[in-house]
């Protein structure tokens, strides 16, 4: 066996560096560092690009017009990823208790689930849409692919990074604006739709899980253009942080994102700043953030307020098609689904 | 045939050749992405980490970690502890299949371990549905990040402890018993001093093994910044919103600690074996 005294000198050093640790580690929650009652909490869920607009903006702004208006205190917890990585995440029941989502088939998977009752965001202003941004194409700086429209992706030695349909939001908007401006191009031929799309899907080198993460991977290098929301773009452009051009095609899509509150999560204590919180997003004050950050708002008239917005010849929106119910259905599902990606010659 | 001829060591050949192969190989392999870690870390100065990792975010996450990695380990420490002596002293029907069956967590992927206890503990889940009428919701709280990391490092604490136990002799014990100590005693007092060291390395790797999980608890989590979020997610997430920075900076201090963390596990285990 071994001497006792010689294991211990050893042990020494890791127990005190682990007490140490441990001490660190649990500080916050020990009684002499509390330093106040926990507030009330609201737990936000939202689709991938929200997550800076949210925390550096909304959530300060309204717990500030909260906090002067005589509301108690209140901490938003909140978790940002592919609109739907958290229509499962809710479904499988994360504690969420606002979900701002990036489109209304994702809102719709929610209610089929019960986790809310059907078409309740109707019910909500503007039928529970916050924001909304146009899809346009990121190229890398100096435009070396010549790409000046959706149809510029579908020709060969493109590479093109895109969200992953299966969880991002973003990727269902990009292909019903690539379908459409390929069917707008050709006086509404579906035939030219699908075959837009389809070139444009053979030349899909990267699938990201989020909007947010397939232009971490553009960024990172990948392909030569990215299809995304114009908010990303212009919301880096605004810090200097964007090293691509914004083309933005002649025909495109302008997405709507949609607000769901799981009322029956929201508790007795938050229901109040819940309530306000809701009510806020539509205010004035909320929008013209959403504005800055690179939104468009629902109220067109706070939009003159980005110079940057681009202008879209010819824009359409989801209801051209007959609302998300329809599209997914027809679009994402019908061509897309069983059609191109059937087609599409294995990597 | 008997070896007449002796063999030379393999250290007597020159090692200027496979030494330099060796690490041309393990360079792009190991070496280079670990420094790049830190490069990265330190691109934006000092006070560009500092400032990254004082964000409420990346110090609530890496303060979540430890905490659920020393429980981690403080419950394994028990538990694999008490399956090793079961195994190890008792025999019984059964035996076999059970000592196979509590180190399967090495070998399943951790999704499916995420996977499978959301569908038992998750509120739609076999015993969850059960559950949740009472209000008590496992999944998508700290507690369901700690269900998962018990069960993924399940195993190191057995590991480090049965051989152990299994290679002390029975005469020790035996003379505890015949002088009338019961077992919890002869335990006490006699097995669990020689155990020191089992105890001390598989809490260590299973400490480590914790304070990195990420394939189960990305989905038992609910990914909640500043209630669920561990370091390994933090970064995940980070680096997907592309504050490669923020992400670096905590990746950098998760690979300083795992670092240390063995260095003493290899200063103990050859300082054991010397002795």
């Amino acid at each position: 066996m071994a001497s006792p005294s010689a294991p211990r000198a050893r042990g020494v050093w890791p127990v005190l560096l682990l007490g140490g640790l441990l001490l660190w580690a649990a500080w916050p929650w020990l009684p002499i560092s509390r330093a106040a009652a926990p507030p009330a909490t609201i737990v936000f869920y939202g689709f991938s690009i929200l997550g800076d607009t949210m925390e550096q903006g909304i959530f300060p702004a309204f717990q500030k017009a909260w906090a002067a208006q005589g509301g108690t205190p209140v901490e938003f917890l909140s978790s940002f990823g592919g609109s739907g990585t958290v229509t499962n995440q809710v479904i499988m029941g994360v504690p969420a208790e606002l979900v701002l989502l990036s489109l209304e088939s994702d809102a719709d998977r929610l209610a089929d689930a019960g986790v809310v009752p059907a078409r309740s965001w109707r019910a909500l202003p503007h039928e529970g849409v916050v924001n909304r941004t146009p899809f346009v194409i990121l190229v890398r700086p100096g435009n070396p692919k010549g790409i000046h429209d959706f149809a510029d992706l579908a020709r060969p030695g493109i590479g093109v990074v895109h969200p992953d349909p299966l969880t991002s939001g973003g990727a269902q908007w990009a292909i019903v604006a690539e379908y459409g401006a390929g069917a707008r191009a050709a006086g509404g031929d579906p035939a030219a739709g699908e075959r837009l799309l389809a070139g444009i899907w053979k030349n899909v080198v990267a699938q990201a899980s989020s909007a947010r993460a397939a232009r971490t991977q553009f960024e990172n290098g990948f392909g030569d253009a990215l299809i995304t929301y114009e908010q990303e773009a212009l919301w880096d452009q605004a810090r200097g942080r964007l090293r691509a051009e914004i083309v933005y095609p002649r025909r495109t899509i302008l997405s709507e994102h949609t607000l769901v509150r799981v009322d029956h999560r929201i508790g007795p204590k938050e229901r109040a700043a819940a309530d306000a919180f809701t009510r806020f997003l539509w205010s004035e004050e909320a929008q013209k953030i959403f504005v800055t950050h690179g939104f468009r708002s629902v109220e067109e008239q706070w939009n003159a307020g980005n110079p940057a917005f681009g202008r879209i010849e010819e824009p359409f929106s989801i209801a051209d098609y007959g609302g998300w119910a329809k599209a997914k259905k027809d679009i994402v599902d019908g061509v897309w689904k069983d059609r191109v990606m059937k087609v599409r010659p294995k990597p | 045939m008997s070896a007449t001829v002796p063999i030379a060591g393999p250290r007597a050949v020159r090692p200027l050749v496979p030494v330099t192969l060796l690490l041309a190989v393990l360079l792009p392999l190991i070496l280079m992405p670990l420094a790049a870690v830190f490069v990265f870390a330190f691109r934006g100065g000092l006070p560009a980490f500092g400032k990254a990792l004082a964000s409420p975010d990346a110090q609530f996450a890496l303060r979540f970690s430890l905490l659920i990695a020393f429980a981690t380990a403080a419950v394994n420490a028990i538990l694999g502890t008490f399956t090793a002596y079961v195994l190890s002293r008792y025999r019984f029907p059964g035996e076999r299949p059970l000592g196979i069956l509590v180190n399967l967590p090495v070998a399943i992927p951790t999704v499916v371990v995420g996977t499978s206890l959301l569908l038992l503990w998750g509120p739609i889940g076999l015993l969850g549905k059960l559950l949740e009428p009472l209000g008590f919701q496992p999944m998508f709280a700290p507690a369901g990040v700690l269900l998962a990391h018990l069960f993924v490092t399940f195993p190191y604490m057995l590991g480090a402890v049965k051989p152990v136990l299994d290679e002390i002799e029975a005469t020790y014990e035996e003379a505890a018993y015949t002088i009338g100590a019961s077992r919890w005693q002869t335990f006490r007092w006699v097995i669990l001093p020689t155990l020191r060291g089992g105890l001390f390395t598989g809490a260590l790797l299973t400490f480590a093994h914790s304070l990195g999980e990420f394939g189960a608890t990305v989905l038992v989590s609910g990914n909640l910044r500043l209630r669920t979020q561990t370091a390994p997610l933090y970064i995940f997430a980070q680096f997907e919103a592309g504050n490669v920075a923020g992400a670096n900076a905590v990746a950098a201090v998760l690979a300083a600690l795992s670092f240390v963390i063995f260095f003493f596990l290899l200063r103990y285990t050859t300082n054991r074996r010397e002795a």
